[in-house]
């Protein structure tokens, strides 16, 4: 009897060892521990042993029987993961294939220009005021120092609405409207369209601007040079030069003229090919911004005592800085709305 | 303003080069917007042609003058003048010519001489290139001369042809009556009675500062001038020039000021440079009417004020260096300045004026950067922004772009897309738009966003989606104009999809566009207070179109573009939507509150049911949202089936119905007698046929 059971054990294990499916192993476990199994049928044997051996070969093949499930079930366990490794290797996929998905759509290069200055602002604590677009001639100039034939006006070409009213010229009406509903301190932008009369490759009658002002009691221009320079600074991303030449507004004074190192020749006025910079017209400098100390006649006209209080105010065209920031080179295209053009905006 | 750098060192010394002086001038206010390098003529060296952009408040500056003079300020160099022989106030001229000022407040000098015996031919070839290189054309030894005196001194001269002054009596005074005058570039033109002329007698000869008459202009046979040298009112000049669009070299320097005391200096160095091209003999003496000499203005500037305003202090002794290089007169007294300003620079009439000098000379550069105190806005949050940005964000991931349009539109565009705001009052019109096609402001931001569908299309575009967040305009009933913040979107085409080629999209359809406004409105937490009612309108496809009303009012519209409107505007099939944005705002809850979630399951029921064609689906809804069941937890509609077996003129529509209770789990014992309570309830009610 202990040679057959050897032979089971030699001949079982062999199979066990070729077998590479999962039937196979389980008919393998079918004809060795089975009901009418190999080893059921030595089991059955055992009572033909005389009665002191029984125990001993009892207990060897019980032995056997575990050793053998030990081996059936740890080949199960190899062959299955063989099988899903090959399952999983079929549904391989080409990953340099397209995603599907629905296209995006996309905010204006205004908008972006905007929400970004609005944030420079917002993080030092400026609020965000709007005015109406049609504006009265007292908001839009009277207020801000323009008399009527005043050559001033001739800085800011005038769309007329029947009714005697006017496409606002600035957003500078919005400062007037927030001081004359609210006293100092005040630090407040105002993002917004505005409206000249002319219409050529560099002017668009209608083009945008963020407007802002800062009022306290003791607001000096050294002030208007140190925030306005972080803001540019941010704006353009870079410790770009930045320089404040006289200039004349008549809602400010002194009045400035903010300039950057052009940003595409970084202020050498030359390009690495050579030739002149067109942007900067070789001046290495772009005009950036207007502002200056806000003017007593402007503060007289809302009501607060210029001996009291002082201030800063400036504009910036957002075209202006869009253009220069996304190299764009014809104002017209923000208004055509031409996919080509939004879509490589985000 | 253009001028020569040989020229400006006539009258001022400047050692570096035209680079330099061009950085300087700049950086003082005077921006050189042009340098070019120019070749003198006649064997004359190299010069270099400057262009300044002069700011309204600088009349000084548009004469050579002016400029040296700010040279001066800028480094310490002297200024000259070149050497005149200076005319003497002569009682004998008096017999030749008489002059008179009406009315003071319109001319307050007026200054004359006469020559006579002069020889009318071209001026010397330096005066011809300077003046041409400056923008003026040469015309003869005459004009030339005074234009040349008007470059040089800011002060417009003008010749006239002292033969044709038959009254020798010249008289400044409004027009009145006057009717017609012509000028001496052969134009009629329409005056008003509060132009300035210039009157020989009674006979009007010239438009006073803006351009001389035909009538006594000087031409080749001219032998004896009368020379004027006046100082009108800038307000009047302004309003003549720019009603007759006659915008001149003289309007344009008396509308910024030009100085009282300069006329004869001016009138002297023009009568010297015509006796030295066109011989003759000058008169010794001159005419001056200027009874009311204007007076100096004095302001007072006080030290803590400069410091208060430019955040640096500038010591007394150095403000007053700084002004009086600007030949301003000082005295101190105590913490202040006293400083008398001469009247060549009308400018300077204010403390604050002068403050502006001081940090323009004491350098921008050379003021400090500080930061001022910043404080926290302390007001709400900006809801509105925060709404705009929401609203972008929606419509990013919806996948449409957003548009920027300008508001011109044509009258036509605006008569038929209303907007919002049905029928009256109106548009808002442009008095002077830039073509009639843009003649009045929007009412309707649809008319932009088809234009933009058309662009795009003409670059094959097989969709296209975009929204715009802008204002529309109206006249308001109290003749007023009123501007809403409104949204408009136009879709086209199935969504861009990128990828695989799947199945064939589905063309874009009505509860496509819907679904967006749906999104938005819920977006926005008000999808529930708005009602959708079909749409009567001219635009719109009368079948596939609805009105939104929020609270009662008009909230907004959206549909297929009305077949006729599409093309006559030339573009395929589309939907459109615009809703009043300020008002999905203003209705939008500030507040966000957490419903507790349900503890027990909820049993789902469907049910379907055969009604007429033009049933509406929601009324089912309205209906059983009306029962107020505490164990119906929603209704939606999820099915719509029209054909085989539905009889003609009728369709399916198929619930589901949702019943939730929140203290216990629900059993089909509960639910399935009160489903088909719901369900005989409405067999009953809308006359609808179960559908097994
Ligand atoms: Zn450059």
């Amino acid at each position: 009897m202990t040679d057959s059971l050897e032979a089971l054990r030699g001949e079982v294990l062999e199979r066990i060892q070729q077998a590479n499916s999962v039937k196979e192993l389980e008919q393998l476990r079918v004809e060795a521990l089975g009901r009418s199994g190999s080893l059921t049928l030595l089991l059955r044997g055992l009572k033909d042993l005389p009665a002191e051996e029984r125990p001993r070969m009892g207990e060897r093949l019980n032995q056997l029987r575990r050793e053998l499930e030990l081996e059936l079930d740890g080949h199960l366990a190899t062959v299955n993961q063989e099988a899903k490794a090959k399952a999983l290797a079929e549904e391989k996929i080409d990953i340099t294939l397209p995603g599907t998905r629905f296209e995006r759509g996309h905010s204006h290069p205004l908008t972006l220009v905007i929400d970004e200055i609005v944030e420079i602002f917002s993080t030092m604590g400026f609020e965000i005021a709007r005015g109406p677009d049609i504006e009265d001639d007292d908001h839009n100039f009277e207020a801000l120092n323009i008399p009527k034939d005043h050559p001033a006006r001739d800085m800011q070409d005038t769309f007329f609405v029947a009714g005697g009213n006017l496409l606002r010229t600035h957003t500078s009406p919005v400062q007037i409207r927030t001081m004359e509903s609210r006293k100092p301190p005040l630090q407040v932008i105002v993002p917004g369209a505005v409206y000249r009369h002319d219409d050529d490759a560099t002017h668009s009658p209608m083009f945008h601007q963020v407007e802002g002002f800062m009022v306290d009691s003791n607001i000096a221009f050294s002030d208007l040079k140190g925030v306005l320079t972080h803001v540019l600074r941010q704006i353009f991303h870079r410790d770009a030069g930045v320089r404040f030449r006289p200039s004349f507004f008549p809602f400010t004074e002194p009045s400035a003229e903010i300039d950057i190192q052009c940003v595409i020749c970084g202020g050498g006025g030359t390009l690495r090919n050579g030739q002149v910079c067109r942007v900067c017209k070789a001046s290495g400098w772009l005009e950036i911004l207007g502002a200056g100390m806000i003017d007593p006649a402007v503060f007289k006209f809302v009501g607060y005592d210029p001996e009291e209080f002082t201030g800063f105010a400036f504009g910036m065209g957002v075209e202006r800085i869009a253009m220069l920031k996304y190299g764009i080179d014809d104002i017209r295209l923000f208004f055509q709305n031409d996919l080509r053009f939004l879509r490589q905006f985000n | 303003m253009k001028f020569t750098l040989n020229w400006l060192k006539e009258f001022v010394d400047f050692a570096g080069s035209a680079e330099e002086l061009s950085k300087l001038l700049t950086m003082a206010g005077l921006e050189v917007e042009s340098l070019a390098s120019v070749a003198e003529p006649e064997g004359g060296g190299q010069d270099w042609l400057f262009e300044i952009g002069v700011t309204p408040n600088r009349g000084d500056c548009l004469g050579l003058l002016g400029i040296a003079k700010e040279v001066c300020a800028l480094t310490g160099a002297k200024l000259r003048f070149p050497a005149v022989q200076a005319s003497k106030k002569d009682p004998a001229i008096g017999k030749r010519i008489a002059i008179k000022i009406e009315d003071l407040d319109q001319c307050a000098r007026y200054s004359a001489r006469i020559v006579d015996n002069l020889t009318i031919g071209p001026a010397p070839a330096w005066m011809r290139f300077r003046l041409e290189s400056c923008g003026i054309r040469a015309i003869n030894n005459i004009v030339d001369a005074t234009n040349y005196v008007m470059l040089e001194t800011g002060q417009p001269l003008h010749a006239f042809d002292l033969a044709k002054l038959s009254a020798k009596q010249i008289n400044v005074r409004s027009a009145g009556a006057t009717g017609q005058f012509t000028t001496l570039d052969g134009v009629e033109r329409e005056l008003v009675h509060e132009d300035l002329l210039i009157c020989d007698g009674t006979t009007p000869v010239a438009l006073a500062g803006v351009m001389g008459g035909l009538n006594s202009e000087v031409s080749a046979t001219t032998q004896s001038i009368l020379l004027e040298s006046a100082n009108f009112a800038p307000a009047t000049i302004r309003r003549t020039a720019k009603r007759l669009a006659l915008h001149s070299e003289a309007s344009h320097r008396f509308e910024r000021g030009v100085d009282p005391e300069g006329t004869f200096r001016a009138l002297d160095r023009a009568v010297q440079l015509i006796v030295d091209s066109a011989g003759g003999q000058a008169s010794s003496g001159s005419a001056d009417c200027y009874p009311k000499k204007i007076a100096a203005i004095k302001i007072t500037l006080r030290q803590a004020r400069i410091a208060k305003l430019l955040g640096i202090a500038i010591e007394l002794k150095r403000a007053e260096t700084l002004l009086r290089s600007l030949g301003l007169k000082t005295t101190r007294q105590a913490k202040q300045l006293n400083v008398v300003v001469p009247t060549s620079r009308p400018d300077l009439t204010r403390e604050i004026d002068l403050i502006e000098e001081l940090a323009r000379l004491h350098g921008y550069d050379n003021i400090p950067t500080t930061l001022p105190l910043l404080r926290p806005t302390g007001g709400a949050m900006d809801y509105r922004l925060a709404s705009e940005r929401k609203l972008r964000n929606f419509f990013t991931g919806a996948g449409l772009v957003e548009a920027i349009n300008l508001p011109f539109i044509a009258e036509a565009l605006n008569e038929l897309f209303t907007g919002l705001w049905q029928g009256e009052p109106g548009a808002v019109p442009l008095v002077n738009p830039l073509a009639k096609e843009f003649g009045a402001m929007r009412r309707s931001l649809l008319p932009g966003l088809v234009d933009n569908l058309r662009v795009n299309l003409a670059q094959r575009t097989a969709s296209f989606h975009a929204y715009h967040l802008g204002k529309v305009f109206r006249r308001g009933a109290d003749g007023g104009t009123e501007e809403r913040l409104c949204v408009g979107a136009i879709m086209h085409g199935p969504p861009a999809l990128h990828g695989l080629r799947g199945a064939d999209q589905a063309p874009l359809d009505f509860l496509q566009c819907k679904g967006v406004v749906e999104g938005l409105l819920e977006l926005f937490g008000v999808q529930n207070l708005v009602s959708w009612r079909p749409l009567a309108s001219a635009v719109l496809h009368p079948g596939r179109s609805a009105e939104l009303t929020l609270d009662g009012a008009p909230l907004g519209l959206l549909g297929q573009l009305h077949p006729d409107v599409a093309e006559r505007l030339e573009v395929p099939q589309v939907y459109v939507f615009e809703l009043d944005f300020e008002k999905v705002h203003q209705y939008a809850p500030r507040r966000m509150t957490m419903r507790p979630l349900g503890k027990f399951p909820a049993i789902e029921r469907d049910f379907a049911i055969v009604v007429e064609r033009d049933f509406a689906a929601r009324r089912i809804i309205d209906w059983i949202d009306g029962l107020a069941d505490p164990l119906i937890e929603f209704v939606r509609v999820f099915d719509q089936y029209i054909g085989a077996p539905i009889p003609e003129g009728k369709k399916s529509l198929a619930y589901k119905i949702s019943y939730r209770a929140e203290d216990r789990t629900l059993t089909d014992g509960e639910v399935n007698p009160l489903h088909q309570s719901v369900i005989d309830r409405i067999g009953n009610d809308f006359g609808a046929q179960r559908r097994s």
